[in-house]
């Protein structure tokens, strides 16, 4: 599991190869979008735009329905209210077969009777095309997804990474319009995980095929995605770029469905937006310290208030000692002034469409 | 469960007696009554017209019977494992009927449907078409027995595979026709296969419900078995029925020795 990075010459034929790139368009669009399962309404009012060569990760608690909503733009489930469009065109009715998507499921969904070349090649031979022209195809996408040399091996004498991977191929032979991905890496270990998530990552920005991720996974969604559309039961509770998402959340339940919440006074803060002084400043809150935990680069503090409640605080190595801090000490906490949201950070690109242009 | 040398030499004994006895020594007995006046006499009783003619019907039977089961019963199972509709139940339990229906009163029955009198009756009154005591009516009855098989052998293999690769083949473009023909049949194959041999052999060995709709007419419309029944019961012709037995008998152990080999195969995979 070490050497998969795309090499450039493949990605190129790959990039060539793909008519997926569509500059300043939308790639797919979702209108009031309605789902019900008997009495259960799974998803409500779904309104989405997915920007071209984007990667847009659907990110949401178990049963939230994220699923729903990928397998209604795949095609694979019919909504019962509101209209999909991929490419400019209504496929709200269109059969999977015609709409000109990959999908790729959590459990790889490999051919199991199939050796490794004809499941990648089984989107190209259904289209008839010369058997040369498939396997030459076939070659150069196991090339790419680091499984060159396993032509003729069977999904069972595959890892899981591997059959991940292979089903990537196989969805991406077809030259999809939209690449949609069902939390492919959720059946992995994490060190596997981690690394075909920068691949995926890698992969994506260079073919520039549009992408929609489905994750419960916040880490996932903040490190690969371009956009994030956070669901719970059923509605997209904001939809934004990860610091949009994490930085500025709609609501309390994206606040503490991104990241690790504390609260102070009423209100959700960031543990690592806290302040911890030892003399009152403002109207800093006074609390207890309960514990000192070492994380590492990072010091969690846990504290207790005047009201018995708990929260935590995260604060630098560095901090901590100047504080000196021990259990039962009396301290003072406030929460700290917004970090300025241009300066720092310029690295993370802007959400769009420009990197479809590279 | 531990037990002691003597005490397990006693239950083995007692359980390969058992075998034997009641399994074993009939058989053998009737290997040893055909052969005993050597392979010729075995050959010449084999190959008469009527013996000739009732290999033939049984195995032309076979020939209808398993195409027709195999369609119905990849359909059905199909239908039981991914259709959502009202009736599951009651589908299941009609499957299962020929397991629990004594293969007698399905001849009957028969009778009763498709019989002159019967509701049927005008196809054979106004049609003449002649179904009950004729070929038909022995192919219905041996469909009605070995209806189970197909479905049941299929069904849970349908259950493991799930539904993820037939609609991974429908993202990539497969219509449901090259779905099923690419991807679900050959991941259902083995179980298939299993069902079918269970319905050969069971198609072989019928006896109940064809007596009672066959003319029984040595030559024309016997059956192995029934060649068997008239052979030893109005002929007395006590050797010519152990050598039909015989036949059949080598049927089944053809039909069991692919069984065993598709079953190690299976396991194997
Ligand atoms: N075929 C179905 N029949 C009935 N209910 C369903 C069906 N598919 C999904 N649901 C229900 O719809 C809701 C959303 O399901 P969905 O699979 O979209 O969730 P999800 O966000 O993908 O969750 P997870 O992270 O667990 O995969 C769930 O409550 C689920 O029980
Ligand atoms: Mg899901």
């Amino acid at each position: 599991m070490t050497d998969i990075a795309p090499s450039a010459d493949a990605l190129h034929a790959l990039v060539e190869g793909s008519g997926a790139i569509n500059v300043g368009s939308h790639a797919i669009e979702v209108h009031g979008l309605e789902k019900h399962y008997g009495d259960y309404h799974a998803l409500r009012d779904i309104n989405l735009t997915i920007p071209s060569g984007s990667l847009t990760a659907l990110l949401g608690p178990s049963g939230s329905g994220k699923s729903t909503l990928l397998r209604a733009i795949a095609g694979l489930e019919v909504p019962d209210g509101g209209t999909v469009i991929i490419g400019g065109s209504d496929v709200t009715y269109v059969p999977p077969q015609e709409r000109e998507i990959g999908f790729v499921f959590q459990h790889y969904a490999a051919f199991k009777h199939m050796t490794v070349r004809d499941n990648v090649g089984f989107g190209p031979s259904i289209r008839k095309q010369p058997k040369a022209e498939i396997a030459k195809r076939v070659d150069e996408l196991l090339e790419i997804v680091g499984l060159g040399g396993y032509q003729e091996r069977y999904p069972s004498q595959l890892s899981g990474g591997q059959r991940q991977r292979m089903a990537l191929a196989r969805a991406l032979a077809v030259h999809p319009k939209v690449l949609l991905l069902d939390e492919p890496f959720g059946a992995l270990d994490a060190k596997v995980r981690d690394d075909l998530r920068q691949w995926l990552r890698q992969l994506q920005s260079e073919t520039g095929v549009t992408t929609v991720l489905v994750t419960h996974d916040q880490e996932e969604a903040l490190d690969v995605a371009d956009h994030i559309a956070v669901l719970n039961e059923g509605r997209i509770e904001q939809w934004g770029s990860p610091r949009e998402v994490y930085e500025t959340p709609a609501n309390t339940f994206v606040m503490s469905f991104l990241g690790p919440t504390a609260k102070l006074r009423g209100e959700l803060v960031r543990p690592h937006d806290l302040v911890l002084s030892k003399r009152q400043i403002d109207d800093a809150v006074p609390v207890t310290v309960e514990r000192v935990v070492h994380l590492g680069f990072e010091v969690r503090v846990e504290l207790r208030d005047g009201e018995s409640t708990d929260l935590s605080a995260q604060i630098t190595r560095g901090e901590a000692s100047r504080l000196e801090l021990a259990v039962g000490d009396q301290i003072y906490v406030r929460p700290g002034l917004h970090v300025d949201p241009v300066a720092p950070d310029s690295a993370q690109p802007a959400p769009g469409l420009e990197k479809t242009s590279a | 469960m531990i037990l002691s040398r003597t005490s397990r030499l006693t239950l083995r004994t007692v359980a390969l007696t058992y075998l034997f006895l009641l399994v074993a020594v009939p058989i053998v007995l009737i290997f040893y009554r055909t052969f005993e006046d050597g392979f010729v006499a075995f050959w010449e009783s084999i190959t008469t017209p009527a013996a000739i003619s009732a290999l033939s019907l049984s195995l032309l039977i076979v020939a209808i019977v398993v195409p027709l089961n195999v369609i119905f019963g990849i359909a059905t199972a199909l239908a039981l494992v991914r259709g959502r509709f009202r009736g599951r139940g009651l589908v299941q339990a009609i499957v299962d009927l020929p397991f629990a229906v004594s293969p007698i009163v399905v001849g009957v029955s028969l009778i009763l449907l498709w019989g002159a009198n019967g509701w049927f009756g005008f196809i054979e009154k106004d049609g003449g078409f002649k179904i009950i005591f004729a070929l038909p009516a022995m192919i219905l009855a041996t469909i009605f027995v070995t209806l189970p098989f197909v479905v049941r052998e299929v069904e849970p293999v349908l259950h493991e595979i799930g539904e993820e690769q037939e609609q991974a083949a429908a993202t990539l473009g497969a219509s449901r026709w090259q779905t099923f023909w690419r991807i679900t049949l050959p991941a259902i194959r083995w179980g298939l296969t299993y069902g079918i041999v269970l319905t050969v052999a069971r198609s072989l060995g019928e006896f109940g419900a064809v007596i009672m709709v066959s003319a029984g007419v040595p030559g024309e419309s016997q059956t192995l078995t029934l060649l068997v029944h008239g052979r030893y019961i109005d002929d007395h012709n006590t050797f010519g029925a152990y050598s039909a037995s015989t036949l059949l008998m080598i049927l089944a152990l053809i039909t069991l020795l692919l069984m065993t080999v598709l079953d190690q195969k299976r396991t194997e995979r």
